[in-house]
């Protein structure tokens, strides 16, 4: 057993670091972030921030050189994201072009796609979105709904799409639609690389239990697609879809991270609360509480480990993401809630008002719901474990 | 990173299944429960001889000179099958403390002995008292021309019935906390001293009560420094706990076996009841439950074997989730089994009753829960 990182793993995290230093906003290491309010202003931050990462060499590590990666290893993309949970460094708002579509085109796109789309993903000037979700088809994507028709040299789209993160500020988007039918589930459907700035596509704002807004619905009319734009083979996109999804290949590790680092900060919180002078943290029952969630953060950052020692060894990751992705999104959201917890009446207090600075707890303590359903929901994870790893049978209907 | 068992590590594993297997699994543990021990005494010299004694003790005294992780693939092994007897007390207790605190001549008449599979040893702690705390420590040991006498009582003694020794903590002074505790080496067969077997609840292991009667023992029996053995004993547990951990996971992963290969088998409503999620996703729990538990031992003991700096914490939070896990996932097994899994016809409860006899063995939960506090600085 070997826990440790190369040197060369170890140079790397220090040439990141002092990048970072560098070159975040000002203020940002000092925790004074200038987050703006305005949706508007916030969205070009945000592009300005990949920029400046492309600028840096430092958008799409794990990409081939020729395409402007480094070709990082799967240990330098783990040193990345810790570095990056370490900073909070500010969102990656073309997520979805780095790891999914830029490396599923260099995959399977043709040349011309390519050509037109990938270097435009690394440097942010196009940003993408994922067209997967419908108000029918969450979990089961199979049952998607809308359509594209054939039209001469083109497509014509209707339907709507929900759940669509950064759809708002994306360029371009990732689209299921379906091509036939007659055929049923996983075939007849097609991948679209589809224009978001065209008259048939709205982008309506879904505002989140915590008050912000990353989700949208998108409501396509009469939108167009032309042929050049289909990944694959048209009828055949689950294919393609499955192909992205492995791009995906060192998952939940941010999450792991955070997790990680968020336990450490209620530490400081039950430290900094005090019960007739005294902290929290020296009541019994708290510290009770505290042990058990520092096992099982230090359990899923282990099983992590073992299950990333596994994709080490086989060169591609295995049903084991899924028990990762369980246990952490559900973990996180215990932890959170149980920030709120500790901080007595007092943890309702939001925004401005909260006791932590930038209602850290509080905003992230609604944001966890979201966690156990994005992604694929803990119900789907334990599927996907029950089947694939303990070879139960599926579900009734499936 | 690499964290996973080396290739010798899950190769030897393969040969103490094979054998295991062969020896019908739980088979032996059953006839246990009988009172018949020639089978388990036969199974026990058969994984001496595959060298499962000799692991972790050095080469000098006939050993393989290896480590806690080369001790794993046994331990789980030895779990998944239930085997009664006193390997983990031996191999994980009394070795690590005898090769640590031994004296030259100690270690030559035990180290060789348990690397051949000769001699087990089991540990005295408890008293009637029942507390795993300094001051339910009250078997009075008096100095006398050059010897121990020892009188006092001490109860649920594990398998001493199948032990050649004991490590007993004795009252040597007063003191205060850690002070003033010794610990001593018993033969089982030493006069003045009786047995009384006690009714367990797992009836693969046995419990009983000993009575000292003014034994008297040599000096020499003395294990580490007078008045210091309850720091020493704490080096000791360290060890048992890690290795407890790993016994236990592969305790967790016969039961998650059971659990769904009954539920693939297992028809209700004309379907397999592994079809139902409320059946599928219990299970899944419990999965996630046997790989937590095995992350954390095998951190454990990779922190036990490397000296890391956070190794008590690793090893009292492995023992915590892995004895609450075992718990909770052996009665579920009970729950997904249905009625035939509250028989004594199928294992199910054989594994609850294991969980319960180490949810609290040899220190309490609570206590490793203080323990793994303080560890943390808080």
């Amino acid at each position: 057993m070997d826990f440790s990182f190369t040197t060369k793993e170890e140079e790397f995290r220090l040439e990141l670091r002092a990048w970072l230093e560098g070159n975040l906003p000002e203020g940002w290491l000092e925790g004074i972030s200038n987050v703006s309010k305005d949706e508007g202003e916030y969205a070009v931050s945000l592009r300005n921030w990949q920029r400046k990462l492309y600028e840096g060499g430092w958008a799409a590590i794990a990409w081939p050189k020729k395409y402007g990666g480094r070709e990082a290893t799967l240990m330098e993309e783990i040193v990345y994201q810790q570095e990056m949970v370490r900073v909070k460094a500010p969102a990656l708002v073309n997520y979805v072009g780095i790891h999914m579509v830029g490396p599923t085109l260099m995959q399977i796109g043709t040349d011309e796609q390519k050509a037109k789309y990938i270097q435009k993903i690394l440097t942010g000037e196009e940003v993408w979105c994922q067209g997967y979700s419908e108000p029918n088809a969450g979990s089961d994507l199979s049952a998607i709904q809308t359509s594209a028709v054939k039209d001469g040299d083109r497509w014509i789209i209707n339907g709507q799409k929900v759940w669509t993160s950064f759809g708002h500020l994306a360029d371009r988007c990732f689209l299921l639609a379906r091509t036939n039918r007659f055929d049923k589930k996983h075939k007849g459907i097609t991948v679209f690389l589809l224009d978001m700035n065209q008259p048939g596509v709205e982008t309506r704002p879904i505002i989140q239990m915590d008050g912000q807004h990353d989700f949208n619905e998108v409501y396509l009319n009469d939108a167009i697609a032309y042929d050049a734009e289909i990944v694959g083979e048209v009828d055949e996109g689950w294919k393609v879809t499955i192909a992205l999804l492995m791009h995906e290949r060192t998952g939940i590790g941010a999450q792991v991270f955070t997790l990680e680092q968020q336990f450490n900060e209620l530490v400081g919180l039950a430290k900094e609360l005090k019960e007739d002078d005294k902290p929290l943290l020296g009541n019994p029952l708290v510290r009770h509480t505290m042990v058990d969630l520092y096992t099982r953060s230090r359990g899923s950052l282990l099983n992590y480990y073992r299950n990333l020692t596994k994709t080490l060894k086989n060169g591609h990751p295995g049903a084991e993401g899924s028990m990762d992705k369980l246990m952490v999104s559900e973990l996180t959201k215990e932890l959170l809630s149980q920030s709120i917890s500790l901080q007595g009446h007092k943890g309702v207090l939001w925004k401005e008002d909260a006791i932590s600075s930038n209602s850290y707890w509080q905003d992230n303590y609604l944001y966890s719901f979201g966690q156990t359903i994005g992604g694929g929901t803990s119900e789907i994870q334990k599927n996907t474990i029950g089947e694939r790893i303990l070879g139960l049978p599926k579900d009734m209907g499936r | 990173m690499d964290f996973s068992l080396n290739q010798e590590q899950e190769m030897f594993r393969g040969y103490v299944r094979k054998y295991l297997d062969g020896a019908g699994q739980t088979k032996t543990a059953r006839a246990y429960i009988e009172g018949e021990t020639g089978s388990l005494r036969a199974l026990l010299s058969g994984l001496a001889e595959l060298g499962c004694t000799s692991i972790n003790i050095s080469e000098d005294y006939g050993g393989m000179g290896l480590g806690p992780l080369d001790l794993i693939p046994v331990l789980e092994e030895t779990g998944r099958s239930l085997l009664p007897g006193l390997y983990l007390e031996t191999n994980a207790l009394a070795v690590p403390l005898l090769e640590k605190f031994g004296t030259e001549e100690q270690k030559g008449r035990y180290l060789a002995e348990i690397a051949a599979g000769t001699k087990t040893f089991s540990l005295a702690w408890l008293e009637p008292g029942g507390s795993y705390g300094p001051f339910g420590i009250n078997l009075e040991a008096r100095s006398l021309n050059g010897q121990l006498i020892l009188s006092g009582v001490k109860t649920m003694v594990p398998d001493a019935e199948l032990a050649d020794h004991y490590i007993v903590l004795v009252r040597t002074g007063k003191g205060n906390r850690n002070e003033g505790i010794t610990l001593v080496i018993v033969d089982r067969n030493e006069t003045n001293l009786t047995l009384e077997s006690q009714k367990n609840i797992d009836e693969t292991r046995q419990l009983s009560a000993l009575a000292f009667n003014d034994v008297e023992i040599p000096m020499g029996q003395v294990l580490g420094a007078m008045h210091q053995g309850w720091d020493a004993l704490q080096e000791g547990l360290l060890s048992f706990n890690a290795a407890l951990s790993a016994v236990i996971v592969g305790c967790m992963e016969k039961v998650v076996e059971m659990a769904a290969e009954y539920a693939k088998i297992r028809e209700q409503f004309g379907q397999p009841i592994g079809r139902f999620q409320a059946i599928k996703h219990r299970i899944v729990d419990m999965k996630m439950d046997l790989e937590t538990a095995r992350s954390l031992a095998y951190y454990a003991n990779w922190a036990l074997e490397s000296g890391a700096e956070d190794r008590v914490q690793a090893i009292s939070c492995a023992r915590i989730f892995a004895t609450k896990a075992f718990v909770r996932i052996s009665s579920d097994n009970i729950q997904i089994h249905g009625g035939i899994g509250f028989t004594e016809e199928i294992d199910c409860h054989l594994f609850v009753k294991r969980a319960r006899f180490y949810e609290n063995y040899l220190g309490s939960t609570e206590q490793y829960y203080k323990q793994a506090a303080t560890a943390l600085g808080w």
